[in-house]
């Protein structure tokens, strides 16, 4: 005899509800499956085929659970916001911003720093001693994002939303400056606003950016295939 | 064949009229709207359960365990007096729709 509980229990692995109420409702959703394949053997269909047919009514175990999460939960709609997208984002704002300040006050202050290569002395810019550093760490606190919104049941949008939360601030920065940027570039020596504008857009969206969704989808994946192999296959 | 999204506006009348003629578990209520309705509307677990669970969370239903007599647990869904109270209405507001929508497309009862 198949134990549908326990098949149950394993796609709604990480539910987010409490012990009892999660037990009801594994316990009501193998009585379903159950019965129905109870109703398809009755109709003469062979036992591996009513398996197959019963758990064809859930596409997407994943989607069930927070919608089932979704539905139980007295909390309002603000509450699983917050578990899923506002606290994880928050919280990679405030490392990324946090980490970057603290480098700044703390870290090495060499302002100018004198680099000795083939050709001799020469000067990198007191940027790279802050930047590096904060963009090497940006991948930690991009699967810090992705892994809380993912363990609250949070949709694909909301751990992808999560990651990439802290360089929105630069995006509507930069979003904001293009337009009086555009107007102003022609009134200023050598027009160098435009240039500068995207050369910041890269250094402050889109490599901090791509530095988050490294880390923050590489632990999503690993996250996922945690649940996959959990899944049983039928049999 | 009825499309998604007049189902999912319908689902929520078609549950609490079922569960007017008495209390149903899950399974049961599924089958027994699939069959009052000639297969138009069918409810798989991964639509059904969850709104179950939320119009429980409303108040115009309630879930209690109970055993049958092949010794299975299964949750019974009965009415309350708010979904009783709630079902009036929604009878109402659908039979306004269907009834403008026939005199706008002309379509009639077959």
């Amino acid at each position: 005899m198949r134990d549908w509980e326990a098949l149950v229990e394993r796609q709604l692995n990480g539910i987010a509800l409490d012990p009892a109420d999660s037990a009801e409702v594994v316990a009501e959703l193998a009585a379903h499956l159950a019965e129905t394949c109870e109703e398809l053997r009755k109709q003469g269909i062979g036992e591996e085929e009513a398996v197959w047919r019963a758990l064809s009514e859930v596409d997407d175990w994943q989607k069930l659970r927070r919608s089932i999460q979704f539905a139980r939960t007295k909390e309002n709609v603000m509450t699983n916001r917050v578990k899923q997208f506002w606290l994880p984002s928050l919280l990679t704002l405030l490392l990324t911003m946090g980490l970057l300040m603290l480098i700044q006050v703390f870290g090495p202050h060499p302002w100018v720093v004198g680099l000795h290569d083939r050709n001799g002395w020469s000067l990198i810019p007191p940027v790279s001693v802050v930047y590096l550093p904060w963009l090497l760490a940006l991948p930690l606190i991009g699967a810090l994002g992705a892994f809380l919104s993912c363990r609250s049941g949070g949709s694909h949008l909301a751990v992808f939303s999560s990651i990439l939360f802290p360089v929105l601030p630069y995006l509507v920065f930069f979003l904001m400056a293009l337009p009086m940027i555009l107007i102003l570039n022609h009134q200023i020596a050598h027009h160098i606003m435009f240039s500068a504008l995207i050369v910041g857009f890269f250094g402050w969206v889109l490599v901090p950016g791509a530095a988050l969704l490294a880390g923050g989808l590489l632990a999503k994946f690993f996250l996922s295939r945690r649940l996959d192999s959990r899944r049983i296959v039928s049999g | 064949m009825i499309g998604p999204g007049i189902k999912r506006g319908t689902a929520e009348l078609a549950v609490l009229s079922v569960l007017e003629a008495g209390p149903l578990h899950g399974y049961e209520l599924a089958r027994r709207i699939e069959q009052q309705t000639n297969g138009a509307l069918q409810f798989t677990l991964a639509a059904l359960y969850p709104m179950l669970y939320r119009m429980e969370q409303r108040g115009w239903i309630r879930g209690s365990w109970q055993t049958s007599q092949q010794g299975r647990r299964r949750r019974c869904y009965r009415l309350t007096a708010a979904g009783k109270a709630k079902l009036s209405p929604l009878r109402k507001e659908w039979s306004e729709l269907f009834s403008a929508l026939q005199r706008l497309t002309k379509v009639s009862h077959a």
